[in-house]
């Protein structure tokens, strides 16, 4: 643990070995399907006409909702809801397929099985269907509007209203002597990872079972809903999860229509049934996220401490509302970040519109209330004409206030309560890692030479780890090689590595002899899924657990076979030995492969290492062979299940130049300050943060879903999505790491996944507009993304004015 | 999206008007259309159609309908039309106004304004509108060579007799390869083209029958 151990994946996925779900079953035998999407973005289905198709050779199925309850009743109800709230009172999820009417372009309409994909998709080209177009509700100003509605039975287009105090922030703020208010949006967009959706099903008439393949974020939650779509106990379900070009959060939304239809395809044809999405239906059948509207209302004090805070949020849930309402409750708790705003309020809107649905993307909410509350904070310093480091210092949660409860209740149901951090530390590395106090100096140096250079900083915190549980299994084969596994996915975070390390420092075996499996259920079919930063907090500490119970009956049997006291004993390298013992010494040490055929007494001998386990070799006769309580096997499992979750917090700053004519915004140095509580793997923890600030640089400067006034996605493609490339990307980021272990878990650590995305939209805003505060006359940035066009129509109107 | 333009055609506004009248002339000149058959009473202005284009990513059988409404002769109609194919939908409204810029042309300015739902809209929106204008500007030239094949020179006349028409009142095909199909000879271009037929095709229609009364 702590050590650069580099990533066991990355030779195969370099070389081109990774085995994704479209690498299962490329036998000619498999049938490929396709899926006929609404063109609209509202609408009602007159009639659907699939006659055409019924001739064209190679067709096997072709499916309408019509269909559905006849072949498994269940597949007709709506999708799953997945986590429901009280206050969500009007939830809506979709049909598999759309019964009557459609509430966003994308919206799978009908499903075709044929031998092979050109004719799967030639006959999803020969449906007819005839449309009652709508007026479609986009953007919300128009569902707040609710001039028209996306369901006829959710008034006002309100999904959900949901208001947490403490304090009385109205009161707090109408007597603060100063008051500012602040209104900002932030636009859609999306996880984008470059392997889309696909699944894979056989189904075994033999055995009556099935097997899917699927690339998803979570195993378990797939094939309990494929149970319960098609009316199977969960016995009969095995889910696989290869492995996975990346998820980001789209991929823990579960379970996709494709992902019941392939199964049920699979079972009705007896054909082993594929299907892989292209790059269009990632954009308009899967989830965004992000799009918000806040209004904000704050009172402070001179020095610039909250005194109190009033917030508004209007989120863009889309059309459906399977995942809940984890986004906005995200925003709305940890919009607070590292600071006490000792009376707040927030209220927010969770509001029906014809696009596509939103569920969480990487940071999930917070790069939205982080946006909020860091704006808000740049305001204060801007009104009061102080330092913004400053202002932001008189505001933190101080080292010893922890357990710092805030008094709301956070997306796990649990209190948003802070288990550890040190928010001044961090702002003292960031502060020299980015040379704040000498910038001001440089900015003036440059301004004089007609150029715009701007910094802007900003903090958060993240709650990782949420439960409710994780497990994992650990098994000491006969050869001394060990096998773990866990049941949450792996989308590229270098699980592999990290869960080896933990394994081969607990249990004392080389790191080369552990073997990591996740996401499959036959290994272990208890689990939750990959979301929320959580899989090395949980995962990582029921592995750890596991582990030590293997130990445990590593230093048992190998203690009786010694006849030493198990005190006595370690593990180096694989080999139990005696501590002190001379290494060449006979019968001081035995190896975990002998451990672990001694741990399993047998009757029958199969070579020359499983003799010695037999019942005339080994065994006390006045005893029985499996002594009480124990079990067969050198095997260990256990199950981590935290009381609530741990905030791991952080710091960026980024230094920008504007030009002054193209207004081309250009990325100088980014600075991360990164508290994750212990490290496993520093360099995967530094991977992780590239990727998110590269995966910010996007969201807050390219990536938008352009939807026209009609609901339609105009740049639902690579070519007109801007996504960075790494000539978007700032060359170097500089990280430093603070440490503060959490008191949680065994290991100590927090998670770590998300985090460098969410300052992003925050931090960039704050840069601009520091760097065009150097040229006259300066405006607030209240809308991100900001492209260089909108830069300069900015400037444009500020001038004119 | 929203469309304007307008093109000027270089005949006398009677000569426009008459071969307009002639279903047989539009199915002959509109870009990419097969089939063009009246629907409702005569003087209904009432068209279904069928349109067959594309190249690469973006190809396919579009159904389609027109109908006009407020005509003011010489002035102005308004044209509704609806399309739908594999590659997408299109609804449009399109204003369409007439004027005489001088003597022996006639112009025909339009104001669309279009719905392009599916595949289409995503992925070729932002080029539509200039195609779409480029298209435009085809037809307008078929139109002209269609009410007068000597201004082209070795150009066959555009409108046939149609043995369609004679076994199915009120069906119009167009005859193979002679002015059906988009005549751009970049293919890239013609793809995107495509998905803007059925977009065009709304403007000419209306253009087109809006000299009808």
């Amino acid at each position: 643990m702590g050590q650069k151990v580099q990533r066991v994946e990355d030779q195969r996925f370099l070389r081109g070995h990774g085995r994704y779900v479209d690498d299962v079953a490329v036998d000619a035998q498999t049938l490929h399907a396709a899926v006929l999407r609404s063109p609209h973005a509202h609408a009602r289905i007159v009639d659907i006409d699939v006659s055409a198709v019924l001739d064209l050779e190679g067709v096997h199925a072709v499916w309408t909702y019509e269909d559905l309850a006849e072949l498994s009743p269940p597949m007709a109800e709506p999708l799953p809801l997945l986590i429901p709230h009280p206050a969500l009172t009007h939830g809506r999820t979709q049909y598999a397929l759309a019964k009557d009417e459609v509430n966003y372009m994308g919206e799978a309409v009908a499903f075709v099985v044929a031998e092979d994909r050109y004719v799967a998709e030639d006959a999803v080209g020969l449906i007819r269907v005839e449309y009652a177009v709508l007026p479609p509700v986009v953007g919300i100003p128009a569902a707040r509007a609710a001039e028209r509605l996306v369901h006829d039975d959710v008034p006002a287009n309100l999904g959900a209203r949901l208001e947490q105090n403490v304090g009385d922030a109205p009161a707090a703020i109408a007597s603060a002597p100063h008051r500012l208010a602040l209104d900002l949006t932030v636009e859609r967009s999306a996880c984008m990872p470059m392997e889309g959706r696909g699944t894979v099903a056989r189904w075994d008439p033999d055995l009556n079972r099935l097997q899917a393949w699927t690339s998803t974020q979570t195993s378990t939650g797939v094939r309990a809903a494929l149970a319960v779509k098609m009316g199977l106990d969960l016995g009969q379900v095995d889910v696989i999860t290869p492995d996975v070009g990346g998820g980001f959060g789209v991929k823990i939304n579960h379970p996709w229509p494709e992902e019941l239809l392939v199964p049920l395809a699979a079972r009705v044809l007896g054909r082993t049934v594929k299907f892989t999405e292209d790059r269009r239906e990632h954009f308009i059948s899967t989830a965004h996220e992000r799009g918000q509207e806040q209004h904000i209302e704050v009172g402070f004090d001179d020095d610039g401490r909250l005194l109190g805070l009033d917030v508004m949020l209007w989120h863009d849930h889309g059309a459906y509302t399977p995942y809940g309402l984890i986004v906005p409750i995200i925003t709305s708790t940890q919009l607070l970040g590292p600071y006490k705003p000792q009376n707040y309020r927030v209220v927010f809107e969770s509001l029906y519109t014809n696009t596509v649905m939103v569920t969480p993307y990487r940071g999930a909410g917070r790069p939205q209330a982080c946006y909020a509350m860091e704006r808000t904070m740049d305001a204060i310093a801007s009104y009061l004409g102080k330092d913004r480091a400053e202002v932001r210092a008189a505001n933190f949660i101080q080292p010893d206030e922890f357990p710092y409860d805030h008094g709301l209740i956070f997306q796990d149901g649990r209190e948003l309560e802070y288990d550890s951090g040190d928010y001044p530390a961090s702002l003292e590395k960031l502060k020299t890692l980015v040379g704040w106090d000498e910038f001001p100096a440089f900015q003036a140096e440059m301004a004089a030479q007609g150029r715009r250079v701007g910094i802007g900083l900003a903090c958060y915190v993240e709650g990782t780890g949420v439960g409710p549980y994780e497990g994992a299994h650990v098994h000491i084969e006969t050869s001394g090689k060990v096998k773990v596994a866990t049941g949450l996915t792996t989308q590229g975070q270098g699980h592999a590595t990290v869960f080896a390390q933990l394994v081969a420092d607990e249990l004392g075996v080389r790191f080369e002899d552990v073997e990591v499996v996740t996401g499959d259920t036959r290994r272990m079919p208890y689990a939750v899924g990959t979301f929320a930063s959580r899989a090395a907090v949980m995962s990582g500490s029921a592995i750890h657990l596991a582990a030590k119970r293997a130990k445990e009956k590593v230093l048992k049997i190998a203690a009786d076979a010694l006849e030493v006291d198990e005190k006595d004993l370690q593990i180096v390298d694989g080999v139990v030995s005696v501590v002190g013992a001379p290494p060449d010494s006979v019968g001081a040490s035995i190896d975990l492969g002998t451990v672990s055929v001694l741990s399993n007494p047998l009757r029958y001998a199969f070579d020359e290492a499983s003799k010695r386990a037999t019942q005339f070799q080994v065994g006390d006769p006045g005893k029985p062979p499996v002594p009480e309580d124990e079990e067969p096997g050198l095997e260990g499992k256990d199950f981590y299940s935290p009381e609530r979750a741990t905030f791991a917090s952080g710091m960026h700053a980024v230094i920008v130049e504007t030009d002054p004519e193209t207004a081309e915004i250009t990325i100088l140095k980014y600075a991360v300050v990164h508290d994750c509580g212990n490290l496993i793997n520093p360099m995967i923890v530094e991977g992780q943060i590239h990727g998110g600030v590269a995966q910010g640089v996007g969201g807050a400067l390219y990536e938008r879903m352009a939807y026209d006034e009609s609901g339609q996605l105009l740049n639902a493609s690579f070519m007109d999505f801007l996504m960075p490339y790494v000539t978007e990307v700032p060359d170097g980021i500089d990280i430093d790491h603070l440490e503060t272990p959490s008191p949680l878990n065994p290991l100590g650590i927090k998670g770590a996944g998300e985090a460098g995305v969410i300052p992003s939209a925050a931090v960039f805003a704050a840069a601009i507009e520091d760097a065009e505060r150097t040229a006259s006359p300066g405006f607030a940035i209240t809308a991100m993304p900001i492209s260089p066009s909108e830069l300069f129509a900015l400037r444009r109107s500020k001038e004119s004015s | 999206m929203k469309i304007s333009g307008s093109n000027v055609v270089d005949q006398p506004v009677d000569k426009v008007w008459e071969a307009l009248l002639d279903p047989r002339v539009l199915v002959a000149t509109i870009p990419g259309c097969e089939r063009l058959e009246a629907t409702g009473e005569p003087g209904d202005h009432a068209y279904a159609m069928t349109v067959t284009a594309g190249v690469a990513a973006i190809k396919g059988t579009y159904q389609g309908a027109c109908s006009l409404s407020d005509l003011q002769q010489h002035e102005s109609l308004t044209m509704t039309l609806q399309g739908a194919g594999a590659p997408g939908t299109v609804d449009a409204t399109v204003q369409v106004r007439f004027s005489e810029p001088a003597p022996g042309q006639t112009e025909i300015a339009y104001d669309a304004d279009a719905v392009v739902g599916g595949m289409v809209g995503g992925v070729g929106q932002r080029m539509l509108s200039s195609v779409s204008k480029r298209m435009a500007g085809e037809f307008f030239a078929n139109v002209g060579r269609a009410i007068d094949p000597s201004a082209s020179a070795g150009s066959e006349p555009m409108v046939p007799t149609n043995p369609d028409e004679r076994a199915m009142p009120g069906v119009y095909t167009a005859p193979a390869k002679s002015g059906g199909g988009v005549s751009s000879r970049d293919d890239f271009l013609k793809g995107i083209v495509v998905g803007a037929g059925l977009v065009v095709l709304g403007v000419v229609v209306g253009s087109v029958f809006g000299r009808r009364r």
